[in-house]
């Protein structure tokens, strides 16, 4: 049991790399997925003021547009400056690891969390409210129409679709008996791809009229009226068996 | 290098330091990289179980496949038996119709299992925690070699738990279990019982067999068990399991791990301890008991109790699944005992609690002498039935005198029953015939401080017929024998009277009968022709060499 599973690579556990976590607000993860080139998105401060640690980071400017839907221009702008909050790694031992298509990695422990907010402003109070409009507007809505819809439920002689079902009827045409020995030969075929069989779908594929296909049914098959397969038709014991190839079967029928 | 602090200007350079009295902060670049062909996810541990990443030299990790069968239908095979022609359709158009959506398998979201260490490390089970990208995103900062930090969205969080290697108790005996919390006092017999049980179900006699030829090597870890720290105990019977459980496999070529029977010689070191393990009962913890007079019940009753008498000093570690191994070690070898008890209970009246308990005391004490005498101490000790073993398996001159009394009581109560009772009264009468079997042939004459178990003597005596087939073959085996060396040795040493000596030679460590001590006794002083000497108005034999 301890065989199976692909290894996880602990080279990089091993040399003790500590890294941060850090929990980003979505508009700035948004921002982030939109840096160019090498992914540049900004930058991180890190600062010591009479004791204290204090670290902020900053969003580069070309950034800081935000794409909002509809026909608004974008006259918000996120804010830029975004002190983090460090919290203690705690009650929990928190470790990175890494899954590419074929490959398990350890990366590391977390060492520090951290928690990204933005400096409150003008601009992010405006950008908070378009989001605020953005998700109370429901996913469905109901919208009037200037003109009432017509093209539905005309009265016809004759709906298009009966039209065709008719004239397929018609070129089948009834169907005829044909050998008995062809009949033997098709329903074996079929019993042989499924046990259990519906007497609908047995006439459709032997196309024969069905008092003419029950008549051969009687002879080689039995009918299930209860159990599991309710009213279905199925080879009588001496016929079937399912592991052998299809000579035993001619070789019942003669 | 700055002398002066300038406020507000960033420098384009990766490092910068403003240098200044009271604060300095260095700047580096945040890069998101756009490659996201590696995933990052979160590995979560409690801090309480004390994982470390640094002590892991090999670690295996694969998703957790096991839910597949509820969630993707299962697919039956195709054509052929037990088909039906457009079956499948047929199922989906009614799945439809009912409006039933089954949810989808997802790969993504199947726990892990992480296996630390290969075979005898840890295994975690890692769980998806939902609903971490939702509304916040969580965003790995780590500093590359250029001093740039590097930030890497987080996948998806997952919470590994250890899992436990040790043998758990199912939901529908836990629940059962839960109803008999207040009458159960032993807890480490549970999961004896349940592996008994389970043996009952699923023997194979050569299992039986070396579990009765290891009978004597497996040392009560039971005893071993004090009032300490959960986490002492666990480490502690953990590492011998371990430790233990490897060599049994050596032993066993093929024990299944549930019934492996586990441990080593540790009786030595139980047989003291279980003494000590003893809680002194005061008067008045017998008060609220139930004293029941109502022999049918007594069988049942009785059982459990003595169950609870050794354990009493252990009852903090409760529910530890390893101290089932030593419990069941203990056990295995009071289990002779226990039957020869029993039959003694049955015939015995009742007395109050506070009576036997003392009883129990007095004998306790004066039993304590040799380590033999512990050693049977320690069995009539140990609570425990087992189910009845079949004598063949009992080796050993100790299992001797048990088995042939295993042999003439075929119907000895069940395990379960055990389990239900419950005043201790009745535990301590138990014990108290324990004692009262080791004591009784020790002492052949009628002794002032008989108790009143008055059947006992006769009971142990007729059990002793079928002793002497058993007790003769393996005298070798018992730590005593009635040989003229040893009687010689004791003459030299003091004078002694026959009783004396007799009680140098207890039946039960020489697997013989009363009677045929006397026998062999009197043949060997035939033959030693000690002299004698009165000294206190009775005749002392003794030899100078």
């Amino acid at each position: 049991m301890s065989d199976k599973g692909q290894f996880v690579d602990l080279t990089r556990a091993k040399q003790h790399t500590g890294v941060w976590l850090v929990k980003v607000p979505k508009y700035l993860s948004q921002q982030w997925a939109k840096a160019p080139g090498r992914g540049e998105v900004g930058k991180l401060k890190i600062g010591k003021a009479q004791g204290k640690t204090a670290v902020s980071f900053s969003l580069n400017e070309e950034l800081t547009v935000v794409q909002c839907s509809g026909e608004k221009v974008s006259s918000v702008r996120s804010p830029r400056e975004h002190p983090f909050t460090m919290q203690t790694v705690g009650g929990q031992t928190l470790a990175v690891f890494t899954e590419t298509s074929d490959k398990l990695a350890l990366e590391g422990m977390v060492v520090q969390r951290a928690e990204c907010r933005p400096a409150v402003s003008e601009s992010y109070m405006k950008l908070k409210k378009l989001q605020i409009e953005e998700s109370t507007k429901p996913l469905r809505f109901s919208q009037k129409l200037e003109k009432a819809i017509t093209t539905n439920y005309k009265p016809v002689s004759n709906h298009s679709h009966n039209v065709e079902y008719e004239k397929r009827k018609k070129e089948e045409g009834k169907r005829a008996r044909a050998d008995k020995q062809k009949v033997l030969e098709m329903l074996f075929s079929a019993f042989e791809k499924h046990q259990y069989y519906n007497i609908r779908d047995l006439v459709d594929i032997t196309k024969q009229p069905v008092i003419y296909l029950k008549e051969i049914l009687r002879e080689i098959g039995v009918y299930n009226s209860r159990g599991p397969h309710k009213s279905t038709w199925e080879l009588k014991p001496e016929y079937r068996h399912y592991e052998e190839g299809q000579e035993d079967e001619e070789e019942k029928i003669e | 290098m700055f002398s002066q602090v300038i406020n507000g200007t960033s420098c384009s350079a990766v490092m910068t330091s403003l240098g200044s009295s009271s604060s300095s902060t260095t700047e580096y670049v945040v890069r998101v990289p756009k490659n996201t062909s590696k995933k990052y996810n979160i590995m979560a541990f409690n801090a309480g179980d004390k994982v470390s990443c640094s002590t892991w030299t090999q670690a295996r990790m694969e998703r957790d496949m096991s839910n597949r069968r509820i969630y993707g239908e299962e697919e039956t095979q195709e054509g052929a038996a037990g088909s039906e022609f457009g079956k499948k359709q047929r199922e989906e158009a009614r799945r439809k119709k009912y409006g039933i959506v089954t949810k989808e398998f997802k790969v993504e979201d199947q726990p892990w299992i992480l296996k630390v260490n290969g075979k005898a490390g840890r295994r975690f089970k890692g769980l998806k925690k939902g609903g971490v990208t939702e509304n916040a995103s969580y965003y790995i900062f780590t500093q590359c070699a250029d001093g740039a930090f590097e930030a890497f969205p987080v996948h998806s969080w997952y919470n590994f738990t250890p899992q436990a290697k040790h043998r758990t108790l199912t939901a529908e005996e836990a629940e059962e279990e839960w109803g008999r919390r207040n009458k159960v006092v032993n807890h480490f017999s549970i999961m004896l019982q349940r592996r008994l049980r389970g043996q009952e179900r699923g023997e194979e006699d050569e299992e039986e067999g070396e579990k009765g030829g290891k009978k004597k090597k497996k040392g009560g870890r039971g005893g071993d068990l004090r009032i300490h720290d959960l986490e002492d105990d666990l480490e502690m019977s953990s590492d011998e399991s371990d430790g233990s459980n490897g060599d049994d496999d050596e032993a066993k070529s093929k024990a299944k791990k549930d019934k492996g029977p586990k441990g080593k010689g540790k009786k030595k070191k139980k047989k003291g301890s279980d003494l000590e393990g003893f809680e002194d009962s005061d008067d008045g913890d017998f008060e609220g008991l139930e004293v029941d007079y109502m022999s049918d019940e007594s069988s049942s009753e009785e059982e459990e109790p003595e169950k609870t008498k050794p354990n009493k000093g252990e009852d903090v570690p409760k529910g530890i699944d390893e101290m089932s191994d030593s419990e069941e070690e203990s056990e295995e070898e009071n289990k002779n005992e226990e039957d020869g008890k029993e039959e003694e209970e049955e015939e015995d009246g009742k007395k109050t609690p506070v009576q036997v308990e003392k009883k129990k005391k007095k004998d306790s004490s004066g039993e304590s002498d040799s380590s033999e005498d512990s050693d049977i101490e320690g069995e009539a000790a140990s609570a425990l039935f087992m189910k009845k073993r079949t004598p063949p398996k009992r080796g050993g001159g100790r299992g001797s005198a048990g088995s042939s009394r295993t042999g003439s009581r075929p119907g000895t109560p069940s395990i379960d029953n055990a389990a239900t009772s419950n005043t201790l009264r009745a535990a301590a009468n138990k014990l108290e015939q324990g004692k009262r079997q080791t004591t009784v042939p020790s002492s052949e004459t009628p002794a002032a401080k008989r108790l009143k178990m008055e059947p006992s003597p006769q009971s142990s005596s007729g059990n002793g017929t079928p002793q002497p087939a058993s007790g003769k073959s393996t005298p070798s085996s018992s730590d005593v024998l009635l040989t003229e060396d040893a009687v010689r040795r004791y003459l030299i040493r003091k004078p002694m009277t026959t009783k004396d000596l007799l009680k140098k030679f207890q039946t039960k460590r020489t697997g013989l009968s009363s009677e045929q001590t006397v026998n062999v006794l009197a043949q060997i002083l035939k033959r030693l022709n000690p002299e004698r000497k009165n000294i206190n108005d009775k005749m002392h034999f003794y030899l100078t060499e």
